[in-house]
């Protein structure tokens, strides 16, 4: 390894424990005693640095803004969604190394097979990854990363996390996408011959590709949320869930929400019809 | 003596819980069948009344709340959503947040619903039951999946409960990610970062479909 890139990498881990050394000391919350519905929200927000992520959520929302909203923009426009599924395809298949790595250290052969076929099928048929044969022949992509592994092997989820430009996050996956920076065999072959913008080039079209393919559903989110800031939280809690699960959430697991029946003289008023639709009518009282 | 009753007792337990539990497990797929049909009929019945006509706002929310009504339990996913935080409000407040749920879900699904108007969608094209289960003793989950064009399906699962042999969609999972609990998780925000107070929650409320009404 090359001496400016191991440094680099210090840096990076010096800058990080500095900064979790910080919040601790400062921005963490403590659990509320007293009230019920204060702690259930406190342990389901699983978000002890909340001012610390609502600061770097502001800091990432400004540029998400000013920059990589609009470069998804010219993206989405400049190039032909072909174009665009080739590029992705592109990406996924130098991720296979770490997706047949994962799925193997998750123990699931039958994964580590899928992604091993595949990348061998679209290294060779799909002219280096840009095309996706496999998937039309009923192996389809799944993404498996170490902090999904983390997680398969009972690692704790950790407090919810913001990180600088990457969004949100927590330790366990923090840790996971530390890890896979580190171990990825391109990175590696790239920062030991002194080609480092490979992984930086990398980095950021994928950013870019992803961020196009959620322009609307992003929108959306911030138009109709109250907070936006919870709804995310939340949002890339479930979500992490269903992909550590492979999207087959277990019957009667804790993951999985519960509805329960409520009491019928405690059940809500039904809102009265109102008949006029310029909403400015209130129910009527009971 | 007694080590042989106790066996033939529980060989009679067995033999009673087996004659119970089998018709019970038809009885449920039969549940989880109707609940399947219900969200397909749901669908088609959204695409036919709120997508293919070009609508007014207004009049494209007031078919929306009509059949929200008529598919969802919409005061059981209020009072859901509010979570916790329901126990301290008084009846007053209840009442209020309802009305004011019901109005947010309407201003946004309408809004939602906008961006198709218009389009001559097929529900079996758009809408795909892709299966469906019994979930405990009064819920189905209906797994579907929504095509769209050039851009990958997406995966929705419907959580329907039947109450006095009338089902309603008590919640919708989209990827993996349920809209009630998300939406519970960022009211509770709203109501903690407004000091526990419920008053918090309305005042947002108020603002967000007063200013869109």
């Amino acid at each position: 390894m090359k001496l400016p890139g191991f440094f680099r990498s210090c840096g990076a881990a010096a800058a990080i424990a500095l900064s979790l050394s910080a919040i601790t000391v400062s921005g963490c919350v403590l659990p509320p005693r007293d009230d019920p519905a204060a702690l259930a929200a406190y342990k389901e927000a699983n978000d002890p640095l909340e001012g610390f992520n609502r600061a770097i959520f502001g800091f990432n929302e400004g540029t998400d803004i000013l920059l990589f909203r609009p470069a998804a923009e010219i993206y989405r426009t400049v190039l032909p969604n072909p174009v665009r599924n080739g590029i992705r395809n592109f990406l996924r298949n130098l991720r296979s190394p770490l997706d047949i790595a994962n799925n193997l250290l998750q123990g699931d052969l039958n994964g580590a097979e899928v992604a091993t076929k595949r990348f061998l099928i679209n290294t060779t048929a799909g002219v280096g990854g840009v095309m996706d044969i496999a998937a039309d022949n009923g192996l389809p992509y799944r993404s498996e990363d170490l902090g999904q592994t983390l997680a398969v092997w009972g690692v704790p989820e950790g407090p919810f996390l913001v990180l600088p430009l990457l969004g949100p996050s927590n330790f366990r996956d923090a840790a996971g996408v530390a890890g896979e920076a580190y171990g990825d065999p391109l990175n590696l072959w790239a920062t030991n011959t002194d080609r480092d913008e490979i992984p930086l080039v990398r980095g950021i079209v994928g950013g870019i590709d992803t961020r196009a393919g959620l322009i609307e559903p992003i929108d959306d989110l911030r138009r109709n949320s109250l907070d936006y800031y919870a709804s995310l939280r939340s949002l890339y809690r479930q979500n992490r869930i269903s992909e550590i699960n492979n999207g087959q959430v277990p019957a009667g697991s804790e993951s999985y929400p519960e509805f329960p029946e409520f009491p019928e003289d405690d059940a809500a008023p039904a809102p009265a019809p109102v008949d006029n639709s310029n909403g400015t009518a209130k129910s009527s009282k009971p | 003596m007694n080590r042989r009753r106790f066996i033939l007792a529980c060989a009679a337990l067995l033999a009673f819980a087996g004659s119970v539990a089998l018709p019970s497990a038809g009885r449920a797929d039969a549940r989880s069948d109707a609940a399947a049909k219900f969200v397909q009929d749901l669908g088609a019945r959204a695409i036919d009344v709120l997508v293919k006509p070009q609508l007014a706002r207004d009049e494209s929310m007031r078919r929306f709340r009509v059949l929200l009504n008529e598919g969802f339990d919409v005061p059981y996913i209020s009072r859901f959503v509010l979570g916790q935080n329901w126990r301290t409000a008084t009846p007053q407040q209840q009442q209020e947040y309802g009305a004011l749920f019901e109005r947010l879900i309407v201003q946004v699904y309408a809004d939602r619903f906008a961006q198709y108007s218009g389009k001559n969608l097929d529900v079996n094209e758009t809408l795909k039951i892709t299966g469906s289960r019994p979930e405990g003793d009064t819920d189905s989950i209906v797994s579907s999946q929504i095509i769209r064009p050039d851009a990958p399906p997406v995966a929705v699962d419907w959580r329907i409960r039947s109450r006095d042999g009338k089902q309603k969609v008590i919640d919708v999972a989209v990827e993996g990610v349920s809209m009630s609990v998300t939406q519970r998780s960022e009211f509770s925000s709203v109501i903690q970062r407004g000091g526990g107070q419920i008053e918090a929650l309305l005042q947002t409320l108020r603002q967000r479909v007063g200013a869109a009404g």
